[in-house]
């Protein structure tokens, strides 16, 4: 015999069914969040290049280091974000300073050579990482309307000990360091 | 209770019964399989999360320069440039679009050139526009896809560059013909077209020289290729020309921070133009200047990035006068310009989306407001 339906039996049967759906939601979003790896990484949106990655990294040089896409780089004879255009020109008329206070953004003359006129050459510009401290000077140099905004912020997972409470991401201004989750991306173990 | 009342609460029990049997399982299904989704949609890594090590190109561009990030640089302020006198002096004497005419240019505003009467084309919004000098909108038509840069030729067509080709309207926006412009395999990236007698020259900033075609398409030659380096140098990739009416093709060579000449031939004729942050006659920053017009005597427009500004130069260089950054958005990457047979001074500010007209006018007296 079919047991008498009321109003009470529906309305537990309905807590039932919401109570079950809300353990698969939250199941599903552990079970997902348990297969990745959960990393910082610097949002290039939100990055204001104000200079506390440097500062406020646990390690000694930070993990935050200038990356450079060459995909949109102009390869520039007078790169902005390499020298200082500003500083006082050679007899070339070419500025003598640079950017990087660690001498870290490095170039090479690539194709073809012409020692006679720098104008004619085109240079690559890479990011020597044992240098650079994250401080975003480059990065900050090369956004448009100057530069073509080759550069950005980012943390290298090499070097980031992975703190469980990211201290650039409690220091940002601009919430630009943000959580993200990477199937097979490992913390790096080394000291201090 | 009797019969009746008996059969009546045993149908309608089996009846909710059937309802739970039936819609229990897909409903919590379905909102399992939504929370599911909700919540690997909330965990996706960032695009940029997986980077490549260093020296090698990143496939994802980011967004530094997007619409919304835009940022200026400190150093974007004009060289001390009003101190000093020029021989000509430009004032401001009408605006269309941004502040003014709000709903003009909604979207992007990417080329701008003169035709007969001096009507003013303006390809913004993906369609052509057209003023008359008093810049009341006269007509439009929707431009082709991808549609970058536009010119009206002395018979009054009007040749808009898009990726790879040049599509060519009559006077009332009726596409008349085109045709594919670049290699097979590398198509041109069409940044300017110039008119010049049965000459269509295009500038292609993929390949970084200027094609020269014929008005059916036909390949007629190129022009920059005899440099010393076989190119023009655009860390920008762009290249705007323009062309005299004794046939003088005008280029800019951003790298070198030169503007350079050409026959229509491909010889080259001269340059002018250096790097230089102080002086107000050298170019700024990394590639400049990024846009070109000429006078109807003869005289060179740029237009500069960076340190937004519009320039004057007569044909050997020398600087004749300076429309300051004071008038243009310092976030633009190009100025766009045109002339009219008046020698009035169109450019086209991207970043404010709006037309600025610019009429030659006496010098202030010294105290004055300029």
């Amino acid at each position: 015999m079919i047991e008498k339906s009321t109003r009470r039996r529906f309305i537990e049967g309905s807590c039932r069914l919401l109570g079950l759906v809300t353990l698969g939601g939250t199941a599903g979003l552990l079970t997902e969040r348990a297969s990745a790896n959960a990393v910082y990484q610097v949002d290039p949106g939100k990055c204001k290049t104000c200079d506390l990655c440097r500062t406020s990294c646990v390690l000694s040089l930070s993990a935050v280091k200038a990356v450079n896409d060459f995909e949109k780089c102009g390869y520039c004879m007078l790169c902005p974000a390499f020298m200082d255009v500003m500083s006082k020109p050679d007899e070339k008329g070419v500025p003598t300073g640079k950017v990087c206070p660690q001498d870290a953004l490095k170039r090479k003359v690539v194709g073809k050579v012409d020692a006679d006129d720098p104008n004619n050459n085109y240079y690559e510009y890479v990011v020597d990482e044992a240098r650079c401290d994250g401080c975003g000077k480059c990065v900050k140099a090369c956004l448009p309307p100057a530069g073509n905004g080759s550069l950005r912020l980012e943390i290298r997972y090499s070097r980031c000990v992975e703190c469980n409470e990211c201290a650039i991401r409690i220091a940002c201004p601009d919430s630009a360091i943000v959580r993200v989750f990477v199937p097979g991306i490992a913390p790096a173990k080394h000291d201090l | 209770m009797d019969s009746n009342e008996k059969n009546t609460d045993t149908t309608r029990a089996k009846a909710r019964a059937r309802f739970w049997r039936v819609w229990f399982g897909p409903v919590a299904a379905v909102g399992a399989l939504a929370a599911l989704v909700t919540g690997a949609l909330r965990t996706r890594p960032a695009p940029r999360a997986a980077t490549p090590p260093q020296g090698q190109p990143s496939s994802t561009p980011g967004p530094p320069g997007a619409p919304g990030t835009r940022r200026v640089l400190p150093l974007a302020e004009a060289p001390a440039a009003s101190a000093r006198q020029f021989k000509r002096h430009y004032s401001q004497t009408a605006v269309l679009g941004g502040s003014a005419s709000p709903g003009e240019f909604r979207r992007s505003l990417l080329g701008i050139s003169t035709g007969a009467a001096d009507h003013i084309y303006v390809l913004g919004d993906d369609e052509v526009r057209v003023f008359d000098p008093l810049l009341r909108r006269v007509r439009g038509w929707r431009a082709p896809d991808h549609a970058a840069c536009l010119a009206v030729g002395p018979d009054g067509r009007v040749y808009v560059g898009a990726p790879g080709r040049v599509d060519i309207f009559d006077g009332a926006g009726t596409r008349v013909s085109g045709f594919p412009t670049g290699e097979k395999d590398t198509p041109a990236d069409v940044t300017a077209v110039r008119v010049i007698g049965a000459d269509v020259l295009v500038a292609d900033a993929n390949a970084r020289v200027i094609r020269r075609h014929g008005p059916d398409g036909t390949p007629r030659g190129l022009i920059g290729n005899l440099s010393k380096t076989g190119s023009f140098i655009l860390p920008n990739r762009s290249l705007d020309i323009a062309v005299d009416t004794k046939g003088v093709v005008y280029a800019t060579d951003t790298g070198r921070h030169q503007v350079t000449t050409w026959a229509l031939d491909g010889t080259p004729l001269g340059k002018f133009g250096k790097f230089g942050m102080s002086a107000p006659e050298d170019f700024v920053g990394c590639c400049n200047p990024v846009n070109l017009a000429l006078t109807p005597d003869g005289m060179v427009v740029t237009g500069e990035k960076m340190v937004a500004r519009v320039k004057v130069f007569d044909p050997n260089g020398t600087l004749l006068a300076v429309i300051g950054p004071e008038h243009f958005d310092p976030s633009c990457i190009h100025i766009y310009l045109a002339v009219d047979s008046t020698g009035r001074i169109l450019a086209a500010d991207p970043a404010r989306r709006e037309v600025k007209v610019f009429s030659l006018s006496q010098p202030p007296r010294q105290g004055e407001r300029a």
